[in-house]
C-alpha cells in the first residue's frame, strides 16, 4: 500500500506543500511524516468522524439558491495548511498597512475628500457607487475608525507570491470556521499537531471584544455590546451565535431594539436596557427603515439618528462598502502612498478599468481569458470565469460591460495556489486563498487567525463557500 | 435578558418535557393494548391518551386493527400535528436555535441531535419493529438535556425560564393524565397512571394507609417530595417566578406569583378526602384552568407580542 502523501503530485503552479522537486517544504515536513504513517481507511474513517461532528454542533451555513433554505455543514479537510513565521509577518504587516489606509480614505471620502480633490481617485467612481452613504458625510464615528472588522482575501501566484484579491469591509464572515476547525482538528487528529505548535485562535472573540469596548460612545465605562443578526435564516447565522457565546455578549435581531430620544435599548424581562456599542451583521441598508430600506424589519426605527447623534458605535461603521467596491479597489495602492506615504507591502492583482474605452475593449476581445467581477457583489456570486465560460456567456457579460461598465471589473485569471486535499480518500492538489481577519479597536491589530478556503473541484479557482467551497485549518507558526 | 429569548427559553423547555412526556406515555399505552384486557380497550385507551396531549382526531372512524397504530403515527410522526413528538423536537429545536446564543453548547449538542435522529427516524421501520427503542430514545435524550441544562447552564434567569418551562409543562401533563385516566376505575388504570408519570418505583414506598385510589391520586398530585407531582412541579415554578421578578417568596409582585400562589395554598393544604368528595375530574379540571390562566399571565408579563411598526 503506497503511503498518503508519497504520489502526491502538484500541478504546474504553485504548491504550499511541494517544492519545484516535489519535495516537502521545510514547514511540511513534520506533516508529510505524520501523514505517511497513517493508513487510508484510518484516514477515511476520521473524515466520517469530523463531518458527523460538525453537524451535530450545527457548525452550518444556509444556502441560498436552495429554496428550502438547506444547512449544510462546510467541508473541513482535515489537512491543514501552515504559513511559516516570515510569511505571516510579511501578511500581517501588509493587511494592516492597507486596513489603516483604507480606513483613514473612509474618512476622508466623509469629510474633507482630499484624495478626490487632488484627483488620486476619481470623484465620479466613489459618487457612482452604491455603497458611498450620503448621510455619512461629516458624520463623526468613535475614534474615527470605520473598518472593526476586515476580511482581506489573498491569493499566491505561480511565483508564491502573495496578491490581495479583495478587501471585505463590511461585514465579513468565516471567523467561525477558523475557531471551529481548529478545535474539531485538535479532537480528531491529534497526532498532526506532533512538532507543531501553531499560534492559538481561541482568544479572537475576546480580542474582538476588547476592540469593540475601546470604540464606545464616551458615556460610558462599561459598555453594553450586543451582536445585530438578521436571524436564523442567515447563512451566517451559526457564527453569531458563536461569537456573542464566546464574547458574553448579547445576541440581538431589530425587533429586539427599540430607539428612544436617540438613544438605542434592548427590550428585556426587566424592561428597557441600554445598548452602546452594536456590532452589526446585518448590511447597511436593513439598518433602520428610517434612512434606508422602508420595508427592512432587520433594524430599528432610529438607529441611525442615535448613531449620528454619538449615543451607539456601529461596527462596522456605516458607508465602508465605498472602500470595498471593486471598482476602487485599483486604487488602495494609491491610497497607501497617500495616506501614509509607503509603498505596499502587498499587490493588488492587475485590474483592468472598464471605464477606459481601449482597456475595455482588450476586455471584450479577451473575455475568454479573464475573470470578470461585478462592482457590487460578493459570495462568488454573479462572475465570468472566462476560460471556464460558453460562448453564450460571454456574449450575454460584453453586452452588460458595454451597458454599465461602472458595474464590472475584469482581471487575469490569476493561478492560486494549490495544497493537499482529501478529495474521496486520495489527496490531490487543489486551490486555497487565505482570509486573515484584522480588528481595529484603537489599534490595528491581526491575531494569527485566517480562514483558508479550497476549491473542492479539480481545477476549479472559486472558494467561496456558497459556491461549494470547503475550508482548512490555518497554522500559522511562532517564532 | 431579552424577552424574545425569555420566551424561546420557555418553549423550548416546553416541547422538550412534552416530548418527554409523550414518549413515556405512548410507550406504556403500546405495551398495555398489547396484552388480552387492553386490546380490548384498544380504542377509549389511545381516544384518553390523545385526550391527555389535547390532540383531536377521530380514531372511532377507523378499522379497529388500525387503530393502534393510526394514533401512534399520529402522535409520532405526524406533521399537521403540533404536539406529536416530531413537532415537539422541531420546535423545541428551532427555539434552541433562536436563543443558541444563550444556551451552552453542550446543551445546544445534544437537543440538535435529538432533532437529527428524529428527523431521521424511519416511520416505516417503527410500525414494524415497534416504537419502544424509537421511544425510549426521544426519552432518554429529553432528559438527558435537562441534566446538560442544570449541569451546564449558570443557574440565573436564564435557567429559571427553562426550569420554569419545563416544571409547567410537568404539572400541566401530570394533571391532565388525572383527568385522563381515572385510576378508581381499576388497579390496571391506576398502575398505568403511575407508569406514564414514571411514579410506579416511588409510589411503592407510600404507606399504605389510604385506598390505593387515593394513595395513586394524593401522590400525583399532592406529593410534596415526588418531582412529576402537581405540587412539586408547581413549587418549582414557584421558586423560579420568585427568582425572576427577585421578590421574596409567599408574597407577589405581579399576577402570574399571584395566581400560581393561589393555586398552590389549595394544593398545599388540600386533603385528599375533600377531593374525592368534589371529584377527581371537576378538581382536576379547575386546576387546568387555573393552569391555563396563569400560563397567559406569564407571557403577558415576560414576552407581550412585540407592537409591528406600520
Amino acid at each position: 500500500m503506497q503511503a498518503l502523501l508519497e504520489g502526491y503530485v502538484s500541478q504546474e503552479l504553485f504548491d504550499e506543500f511541494a517544492d519545484e522537486r516535489g519535495e516537502p517544504r521545510p514547514h511540511y515536513r513534520a506533516l508529510a511524516r505524520t501523514v505517511g504513517a497513517i493508513s487510508t481507511s484510518d484516514f477515511r474513517h476520521r473524515v466520517e468522524m469530523v463531518n458527523s461532528v460538525l453537524l451535530q454542533r450545527g457548525v452550518t451555513f444556509t444556502v441560498y439558491s436552495d429554496a428550502r433554505g438547506t444547512e449544510r455543514i462546510l467541508p473541513f479537510d482535515l489537512l491543514p495548511r501552515i504559513i511559516p513565521v516570515a510569511d505571516w509577518t510579511q501578511i500581517a504587516r501588509g493587511i494592516a498597512q492597507r486596513v489603516r489606509a483604507l480606513n483613514a480614505f473612509l474618512h476622508d471620502v466623509y469629510h474633507e475628500q482630499r484624495i478626490l480633490l487632488e484627483g488620486k481617485v476619481p470623484y465620479d467612481l466613489v459618487y457612482s457607487s452604491a455603497f458611498f452613504n450620503r448621510e455619512m458625510l461629516d458624520v463623526r464615528v468613535a475614534g474615527d475608525v470605520y473598518i472593526h472588522v476586515s476580511g482581506i482575501d489573498l491569493i499566491r501566484d505561480v511565483s508564491g507570491r502573495y496578491l490581495v484579491l479583495e478587501d471585505n469591509l463590511r461585514t465579513p464572515s468565516g471567523i467561525s470556521y477558523v475557531l471551529e476547525n481548529r478545535d474539531v482538528l485538535k479532537r480528531s487528529f491529534p497526532q498532526l499537531f506532533a512538532e507543531y505548535m501553531p499560534l492559538p485562535v481561541d482568544d479572537y472573540p475576546i480580542r474582538l471584544r476588547e476592540a469593540l469596548r475601546r470604540v464606545a460612545p464616551a458615556t460610558t465605562d462599561d459598555p453594553t455590546i450586543a451582536i445585530l443578526t438578521p436571524g436564523i435564516y442567515n447563512s451566517a447565522y451559526f457564527e453569531h451565535t458563536l461569537l456573542a457565546r464566546r464574547m458574553g455578549v448579547e445576541l440581538v435581531e431589530g425587533q429586539d431594539l427599540i430607539v428612544h430620544d436617540n438613544v438605542v435599548y434592548m427590550r428585556t424581562t426587566r424592561g428597557l436596557s441600554r445598548v452602546d456599542v452594536i456590532y452589526r451583521r446585518v448590511d447597511d441598508d436593513y439598518l433602520d427603515p428610517l434612512f434606508f430600506r422602508p420595508d427592512s424589519a432587520l433594524g430599528a426605527a432610529g438607529l441611525f439618528n442615535a448613531y449620528r447623534a454619538g449615543n451607539v458605535t456601529i461596527a462596522n461603521a456605516v458607508g465602508t462598502g465605498v472602500a470595498d467596491d471593486k471598482a476602487v479597489y485599483p486604487y488602495v495602492p494609491a491610497m497607501i502612498r497617500f495616506y501614509l506615504s509607503e509603498e505596499p507591502i502587498l499587490d493588488n492583482v492587475p485590474t483592468y478599468d472598464l471605464g477606459d474605452l481601449r482597456q475595455r475593449r482588450h476586455v471584450i476581445e479577451h473575455l475568454h481569458e479573464l475573470v470578470v467581477k461585478r462592482a457590487t457583489a460578493s459570495g462568488g456570486y454573479g462572475m465570468l470565469m472566462g476560460p471556464a465560460s460558453t460562448a453564450a456567456e460571454r456574449a450575454a457579460f460584453a453586452d452588460a460591460i458595454e451597458a454599465n461598465p461602472r458595474e464590472f471589473i475584469a482581471q487575469p485569471v490569476i493561478q492560486l495556489s494549490s495544497h493537499p486535499t482529501i478529495v474521496e480518500g486520495e489527496i490531490l492538489p487543489r486551490r486555497v486563498d487565505l482570509r486573515p481577519f484584522v480588528l481595529y479597536g484603537d489599534e490595528i491589530e491581526c491575531p494569527p487567525a485566517a480562514l483558508t478556503r479550497v476549491a473542492l473541484e479539480n481545477g476549479s479557482l472559486v472558494v467561496n463557500s456558497s459556491q461549494g467551497g470547503g475550508s482548512k485549518d490555518t497554522w500559522i507558526l511562532g517564532e | 435578558m431579552l424577552s424574545r429569548v425569555a420566551e424561546s427559553l420557555w418553549w423550548m423547555s416546553r416541547n422538550l418535557e412534552r416530548a418527554e412526556t409523550l414518549a413515556r406515555i405512548l410507550d406504556v399505552n403500546y405495551t398495555r393494548t398489547m396484552d388480552r384486557y387492553g386490546s380490548e380497550h384498544a380504542l377509549p385507551h389511545w381516544n384518553a391518551v390523545l385526550g391527555i396531549v389535547g390532540m383531536q382526531t377521530q380514531l372511532e372512524l377507523i378499522a379497529p386493527s388500525e387503530v393502534a397504530s393510526t394514533a401512534l403515527h399520529y402522535c409520532t410522526f405526524s406533521s399537521e400535528n403540533r404536539t406529536s413528538i416530531v413537532s415537539c423536537v422541531r420546535i423545541a429545536r428551532q427555539n434552541a436555535l433562536y436563543v443558541r446564543g444563550e444556551l451552552s453548547s453542550e446543551v445546544w449538542e445534544a437537543i440538535n441531535g435529538l432533532y437529527l435522529s428524529v428527523e431521521s427516524s424511519s416511520p416505516r421501520s417503527i410500525a414494524r419493529d415497534g416504537p419502544s427503542s424509537f421511544l425510549r430514545h426521544v426519552r432518554d435524550i429529553a432528559q438527558a438535556v435537562g441534566g446538560i441544562i442544570d449541569a451546564t447552564i449558570s443557574h440565573d434567569e436564564v435557567w429559571d425560564f427553562l426550569q420554569m418551562g419545563r416544571f409547567f409543562e410537568r404539572a400541566y401533563l401530570t394533571n391532565r393524565m388525572l383527568r385522563g385516566i381515572d385510576p378508581s376505575a381499576s388497579s390496571i388504570e391506576s398502575q398505568t397512571l403511575l407508569q406514564m408519570c414514571c411514579a410506579s418505583e416511588p409510589f411503592a414506598k407510600v404507606p399504605h394507609a389510604m385506598s390505593e385510589t387515593d394513595r395513586v391520586v394524593a401522590f400525583l398530585l399532592l406529593d410534596p417530595a415526588f418531582p412529576r407531582s402537581v405540587r412539586f412541579a408547581l413549587r418549582e415554578v414557584d421558586a423560579s417566578l420568585h427568582r425572576i421578578s427577585q421578590t421574596a417568596g409567599g408574597t407577589y409582585s405581579n399576577e402570574a406569583e399571584r395566581m400560581l400562589g393561589r393555586l398552590l395554598a389549595i394544593l398545599d393544604f388540600a386533603q385528599i378526602g375533600e377531593i374525592t368528595n368534589e371529584g377527581l375530574g371537576p378538581f382536576t379540571g379547575r386546576a387546568g384552568d387555573r393552569l391555563d390562566a396563569f400560563s397567559i399571565a406569564v407571557e403577558r408579563i415576560y414576552f407581550p407580542r412585540i407592537p409591528v411598526a406600520s
